[in-house]
């Protein structure tokens, strides 16, 4: 089909989502007991538990992308046998046109 | 986002220049830090995706190399321009729960009918975009007709988008409005210039997660203030009791939908299920290149029509994201003491509050979403909030500015300018063209903030070319005796009708002019909602009715020419080779029962 995409959008996803998580995480462990900072929320750190949910995702994100990198979730259909099958199965039933 | 079946976002102040009143919020190291943590990854995804863009069809379609559950979310992402989080959260204040029509009625059963339906000849006809469909369905004037409104609209689009989220920052943070439309313009331009539609489709995918991580916090501390859902009903109720509604008006979806006097939308059923629910949203869904192009970068004809499947499941829920905040909002002012609540009120030239005929202040709602953020949200999380807002600007506006790349080049320079030149030729123009378009854009922006009334003005234009559309793509699919006189003078005759009968009716307490009765006043609709629905409605049978008749006289294609882009002459698509639960139909059943279930909920 074509070139192959590059890279794996699992990766930029989880390397921002991780890097927001600390940061966010990380301000809400310095700003902890700041009563002005969280004075409408009754004290409830919101920046240290949503920063842990982001962290985790980006690290879900991250190992998600790592497992497949053996077999890129991105890739031409032409390069797997799976691929090829399905290509020549819609060809046959005349779902695509081959270019 | 102006194509989209979704009310107006007016981008403007009553005395028409730029809002330069003081800051609603500063900011602190912490939100800067997260700002540029976003741009920096939106910049090196383009960047990484350089190397890997080397033919026009890797830059204009990402090869058709993207797994489906990326062309989904992008399918989703792209639409998120400011119309969706701003307008839908404004929307909210005003309708309440209502407004989950625009996405239970307006957007679920259409992308699930371009899915199953109409990406088999999208997506198996090899067309490159959706007006080239047009060309060999019908011919070269109906394709030139639709690329050329459909580029100048993506245009507008991406320029009002810009030009929202310039006002936007200068109201609540005291930013300079060149300023962010030209760094916005920037960003955009380097990550689409760089890396094509994959480029815009990782970053609308990256976006896509930011608005959910963004949102999600705002939703839920704004339901822990208000004491949760039922919390938020008993102010919702008092509020509409004092409007003089029923105690439901703004926490039912349907109850209230028998007489337009009863629901704050202005709208009874029929108009809303016809005019949004048919010939709005699958105008808009199921034609609508910006959208399509997505499932058309999927990597098998099967990913493409999962695509718009894969997207309605987020998209069902997106409710409780966008229009939610603006009910929370509207909670939060309509009790509020002295002191003002939420929704600050719309101010007149001279500063003093609009007030209406009741006495009441006019709100300002399309400030609901932004003031939830900034006034809920404490530093650290403000910064995620706003870089949401952003992302939700910025993939509105790659997405316009890559369908209109790749409308222009391969519907407009390679049809009529420069035929037959080199795959590297397309590719440079491609690059040319995003670079083009943006400059186009920011001079839309800057058009928007000068003459208010020309956009307004086009915005109405673009109404009436789009109402039709879904009429003529119907017929070509379905109907192998419509023809390309048929289908052109169809859509000549629907979008004729629709001006027309938006210059002969009037919403109650409209003034004729832009808003209709240009050409005096036959009929009047209780809201402008209900006004705009029926103008759909006549636009759509004005087109039908024509492109059947003209086809009648007019000789068809032979059927040969028509294989593989009609739906009888063309193979079913077999899905018995996948697995059932991977088959696209148990899918948008599973959509369509979730939805059906939602919609039950909210009665």
């Amino acid at each position: 089909m074509s070139t192959l995409t590059g890279i794996d959008i699992r990766y930029p996803i989880g390397g921002l989502f991780t890097a927001l998580g600390l940061l966010i995480g990380g301000y809400g462990i310095a700003t902890a007991g700041d009563a002005a900072v969280y004075a409408r929320l009754d004290g409830l750190n919101v920046n240290l538990w949503w920063g842990i949910v982001m962290l985790a995702f980006g690290l879900l994100c991250l190992g998600l992308a790592r497992r497949s990198e053996a077999t890129p979730t991105v890739r031409p259909s032409g390069e797997s046998a799976e691929g090829r099958a399905i290509e020549q199965s819609e060809t046959r039933r005349g779902l695509e046109r081959n270019p | 986002m102006l194509r989209s079946p979704t009310p107006a976002l007016p981008a403007h102040t009553p005395d028409g220049g730029p809002v330069d009143s003081m800051p609603v919020v500063n900011l602190g190291l912490i939100d800067y830090l997260v700002m540029v943590f976003f741009f920096v990854t939106v910049l090196g995804v383009g960047w990484a995706l350089r190397r890997a863009t080397r033919t026009s069809t890797d830059f204009f379609l990402s090869g058709r190399s993207l797994p489906p559950w990326v062309t989904g979310l992008a399918f989703l992402s792209a639409n998120l321009g400011a119309q969706e989080v701003i307008g839908m959260g404004a929307s909210g204040a005003k309708y309440g729960i209502a407004t989950s029509h625009f996405y239970w009625v307006g957007a679920i059963p259409a992308m699930v009918f371009v899915g199953l339906f109409m990406m088999p000849f999208y997506y198996g006809s090899r067309a490159r975009s959706v007006p080239e469909y047009l060309k060999l369905r019908f011919d070269e004037k109906t394709r030139t007709l639709n690329a050329v409104s459909f580029a100048a609209m993506t245009i507008f689009s991406s320029g009002i988008s810009m030009y929202a989220l310039g006002k936007l920052l200068n109201l609540l943070l005291g930013w300079s409005m060149d300023v962010s439309i030209v760094v916005s313009a920037a960003v955009v331009l380097l990550y689409v210039t760089s890396g094509g539609l994959t480029s815009a489709i990782y970053n609308e995918v990256l976006q896509f997660f930011l608005i959910v991580f963004g949102f999600a916090p705002m939703v839920w501390i704004g339901l822990r203030e208000v004491g949760g859902w039922d919390g938020l009903q008993a102010r919702l109720a008092d509020a509409a009791v004092a409007r003089g509604m029923e105690a439901n008006a703004y926490t039912s979806a349907w109850s209230t939908m028998g007489s337009p006097a009863d629901n704050p939308i202005g709208v009874e059923w029929f108009g809303l299920v016809m005019g949004l629910g048919v010939v709005l949203s699958f105008g808009y869904w199921c034609t609508d290149f910006l959208v399509v192009q997505r499932a058309m970068a999927a990597n098998s004809m099967t990913a493409a029509r999962r695509t718009p499947l894969i997207a309605a499941v987020p998209k069902m829920f997106f409710p409780i994201l966008v229009i939610l905040p603006g009910m929370i909002a509207l909670a939060l002012t309509a009790t509020a003491g002295p002191e003002g609540g939420m929704i600050p009120a719309k101010l007149d030239g001279a500063g003093a509050v609009l007030m209406d005929a009741t006495g009441r202040p006019v709100l300002d709602y399309d400030l609901a979403t932004p003031m939830m953020l900034v006034r809920l949200f404490p530093s650290g999380l403000l910064g995620l909030g706003l870089t949401a807002l952003m992302a939700s600007f910025m993939a509105g506006m790659a997405g316009n500015v890559t369908a209109f790349n790749t409308v222009w080049t391969y519907d407009i320079y390679q049809a009529h300018i420069r035929k037959g030149a080199s795959d590297a030729h397309y590719l440079w123009m491609g690059r040319a063209a995003t670079v083009g378009g943006i400059v186009l854009s920011v001079a839309a922006a800057y058009a928007a903030t000068a003459f208010n009334n020309i956009m307004d003005l086009l915005q109405l234009v673009f109404a009436f070319v789009n109402a039709p559309l879904f009429a003529t793509f119907a017929l070509g699919m379905f109907w192998r005796r419509a023809t390309g006189h048929g289908a052109f003078w169809g859509l000549v005759a629907g979008t004729t009708g629709a001006a027309l009968h938006h210059g002969l009716s009037l919403a109650v307490g409209a003034t004729p002019g832009i808003k209709g009765g240009f050409f005096g006043v036959l009929r009047t609709y209780p809201s402008e909602l209900g006004q705009t629905f029926w103008t759909a409605i006549v636009a759509f049978f004005g087109c039908l009715v024509m492109t059947v008749v003209v086809s009648m006289f007019t000789r068809p294609r032979p059927d040969e020419e028509l294989r593989g882009l009609v739906h009888s002459l063309t193979v079913r698509p077999a899905d018995e080779a996948l697995p059932w639960i991977r088959r696209p139909w148990v899918l948008a059943v599973a959509i369509l029962a979730m939805t059906l279930a939602l919609n039950l909920m909210f009665i």
